[in-house]
């Protein structure tokens, strides 16, 4: 079976970080946010994803080199030259899509967080002998996405309604289908937005079905919701596989460390908190809903919540760092300062504290 | 001693990645020293003055960019002048003195007479000539470039005490607290071979001593391996400052501008004194136009051959258009840089900004900031391909790469 994961473009909502890495090789829960999607599409038997990219495709397809001989399973990259919109990589990667099998195929959007139910999304798609199958997600404010209007019982999808300004359903697309080839024939090799054009024309046709998104879901694109979305994938690994979070004293709540990561005494981790790993957290240390990304070094008596500490950084003794600050790669801060929302490029230095949400280029 | 024979040889500090940060955003893509100024890049001007030097035998750019960013630019600059240009990299930055001490080898190769040193990111008017000249009446082992600036703005740059008649330097210290004296090292020195021995000296002696440098935990971070202590070495505290009062440096003032460019609104400043430049010494390479044929123009302006210009257009003062720009119909553009393959639709208003490559700005788009340069947002910066879109209006704000703007934006850092 085939997968297709739509990568896109620049990430700028995940600056600084994306400023290192492209966006699907940015940490999540100690692993690249991609790496959570294939590994669940590895899982369920599919053989081959295909990534629609448009950038930076030499840093993708090295680090996917090291991936494939890992899981078993091939990758690779179906590139854009032209921005092609949400359906038009499909078009453009129909030859790797489709093979004499037959076989439907997934697409998976790749700043999504679920627990990715694909089996049952399989059965679902069997069940109902349509042409394509989506996965919804209900959310609390319908109107900042596009809600899906379906059939409650059935599930087939009536239409779609882009930002609507009144309460039509509270069902949004979940980012996760399972197409029929035969879908492809339908695409254009032209920028082609799959919400507006494709999707549409398949439920005038009562060939589109919904299911609705059993777990949490998350769409990780920018720091606030990623930040949450740490806190809700945590929780699904309690649920699920309990045995991965980290026990102890100084652990409270979801807490994920990585085997290489070192931590000192007296601290308190948590809750909802991931060390990456290599990181070396002194003593003392005060971590709760934060990310600590790769080679990380926390130095003694550091205090740090609702922040995301970039990949090779270091915290100095006494820091306190909070509401929402980002560290981009190789940021150092010094020992006693303290960063209230402080947003770093990479490769600085901060020597000053920051007391007010502000940029440091 | 023959002048004729004293070859001369000019090393020009280029700097690498890691001291970059403050240029950003527009050092993501270009090194600051390819950066244009005026439509040159920053390295051209000092290179460009070193040429008038009598009996210039070679020109080194010395720094720890990859090599490959210089290549091309290196390999074009030595055919046009005829003078072979070298980019020397460093494998781990040294200081400015260890950096021409780490090359002496090569440096020494023509046996030059005079080695004149120069900091790329220096914006002046480089009297170099001048400067050989007074060095050799001087008789010492090294001449820095002075000026005398503000009583307030002299403590950001090493302040200096100079001998009014001899012009020996006196006393030199690096950024004081306390006032010491309103003349600055520009950063632009000549020095006799000697100036080897003397950071040889200051090497040897470090060896001996047991704790040297007060480098912040940061530079100790930078630093990779034990004995660098060692090789790093700065040319205003380890060697200007003790040298001082020994009859050893003498100093030669420049009455002409001078600044530094650290950020990119200070590349913008400095483009335009330039360009003022250029319409005193070298008018041909500026714009000139009335609106019938070509756009119309007020000075100065530099307008790349292949950019394309509207003629309802109206550009200056103080702009500089790179390459493949095409600028449409009844633009306006005032104090800015245009950077290559940048597209600006009809209508278009553009101050105090710096547009970058391959950006797109829509019809009567405008772009704006408050032309002050020592602000962070004191001008407009936008990366490489940043769209504006019809209509939108963008003040003081700096916007990263690959952006789309569709709402208008005063005082923002765009990530």
């Amino acid at each position: 079976m085939k997968a297709l994961i739509l990568v896109g473009g620049f990430g700028t909502r995940l600056r600084p970080l994306t400023l290192s890495v492209p966006k699907p090789l940015v940490d999540f829960g100690n692993k690249p946010m991609i790496l959570h999607q294939i590994e669940a599409l590895k899982a369920i038997g599919v053989t081959e994803v295909v990534l629609a990219i448009n950038y930076q495709p030499e840093v993708m397809l090295n680090f996917l080199k090291d991936f494939e001989t890992k899981l078993g399973i091939k990758i690779t990259c179906s590139q854009e030259t032209e921005p092609l919109g949400t359906a038009g990589p499909l078009a453009l990667a129909r030859d790797k899509l489709i093979d004499d099998s037959g076989e439907p195929f997934f697409v998976l959007n790749s700043d999504v967080i679920s627990e990715y139910p694909l089996k049952q999304m399989i059965a679902f798609h069997k069940s109902h002998g349509g042409e394509a199958s989506i996965m919804v997600t209900k959310v609390d404010e319908p109107s900042k996405y596009g809600v899906v209007v379906m059939e409650e019982s059935t599930g087939q999808v009536e239409k779609f309604v882009e930002k609507p300004k009144v309460f039509v359903g509270n069902k949004i697309n979940a980012g996760i289908y399972l197409l029929n080839p035969s879908v492809l024939d339908r695409i254009e090799l032209k920028p082609t937005s799959i919400e507006k054009e494709t999707f549409p024309k398949i439920a005038s046709e009562k060939l589109l079905y919904a299911m609705v998104l059993p777990g949490f879901w998350m769409d990780i694109g920018q720091p606030k919701d990623y930040i949450t979305g740490l806190r809700l994938y945590l929780d699904s690994l309690r649920r699920n596989e309990p045995s991965k979070l980290a026990t102890g004293s100084h652990i409270v709540g979801n807490v994920l460390v990585h085997e290489s990561a070192k931590i000192g005494e007296g601290c308190l981790i948590g809750p909802d908190v991931a060390i990456g790993p290599g990181c070396v957290v002194d003593s003392g240390v005060r971590l709760s809903r934060c990310t600590v990304m790769r080679g990380v070094r926390i130095k003694k008596h550091a205090c740090i919540s609702n922040s995301i500490i970039g990949w090779h950084s270091t915290v100095g003794q006494w820091a306190r760092v909070e509401n929402m600050t980002i560290l981009g790669e190789d940021v150092h801060v010094c020992d006693e300062v303290y960063s209230n929302g402080g947003v770093v490029l990479p490769h600085k230095e901060i020597k000053a504290s920051i007391l007010k949400p502000e940029i440091v280029m | 001693m023959k002048t004729s024979d004293q070859k001369v040889v000019a090393v020009i500090m280029v700097g690498g990645p890691t001291k970059g940060t403050r240029f950003r955003p527009l050092s993501f893509n270009t090194p600051k020293p390819l950066f244009p100024l005026a439509g040159q890049p920053m390295v051209h001007h000092p290179i460009s003055a070193c040429k008038s030097i009598p009996n210039l035998a070679r020109i080194f750019l010395i720094g720890f960019h990859e090599e490959r960013e210089f290549a091309l630019y290196v390999s074009s600059i030595s055919s046009e002048l005829n003078i072979p240009v070298r980019y020397l990299k460093e494998d781990k930055p040294h200081g400015s003195a260890g950096g021409l001490y780490y090359f002496r080898d090569i440096i020494m190769e023509d046996n030059p007479s005079h080695i004149v040193l120069l900091n790329c990111d220096v914006c002046c008017s480089f009297p170099l000539t001048e400067m050989l000249d007074a060095h050799r009446r001087y008789g010492g082992m090294g001449t820095l470039l002075v000026i005398k600036v503000s009583a307030e703005s002299a403590s950001e740059f090493g302040e200096l005490v100079a001998d009014p008649v001899t012009k020996e330097l006196l006393h030199y210290t690096e950024k004081p607290e306390t006032f010491v004296s309103d003349l600055i090292n520009c950063g632009v020195y000549i020095f006799t071979p000697e100036i080897f021995h003397v950071i040889q000296d200051i090497r040897t002696h470090r060896e001996d001593k047991a704790n040297l440098h007060t480098l912040s935990s940061f530079e100790a971070l930078r630093l990779t391996t034990k004995t660098h202590a060692k090789d790093f070495v700065r040319l205003d505290q380890d060697i200007l400052s003790p040298l001082a009062g020994k009859k050893q440096l003498y100093t030669y003032e420049t009455m002409d501008f001078w600044e530094q460019i650290k950020t990119p609104a200070m590349s913008l400043k400095c483009s335009a004194l330039y360009l003022a430049q250029f319409r005193q010494k070298s008018p041909g390479l500026l714009a000139y136009g009335d609106g019938t044929k070509n756009p119309t123009v007020v000075d100065d302006v530099y307008i790349h051959p292949s950019a394309k210009v509207h003629p309802t257009a109206k550009i200056g003062p103080n702009v500089s258009i790179s390459a493949n720009v095409r600028v449409a119909a009844g633009v306006r553009l005032m104090d800015c840089i245009i950077l290559d393959d940048a597209e600006i639709q009809e209508n278009a208003f553009v101050k105090y900004a710096i547009v970058g490559w391959k950006s797109s700005l829509g019809k009567w788009a405008r772009v704006q900031g408050e032309g002050d340069y020592s602000t962070k947002l004191g001008i407009t910066i936008l990366g490489e391909a940043v769209t504006v879109e019809d209509e939108v209006v963008v003040v003081n704000s700096i916007v990263l790469p690959n952006k789309v703007l569709n709402i208008s934006v005063q005082e923002e850092i765009i990530l």
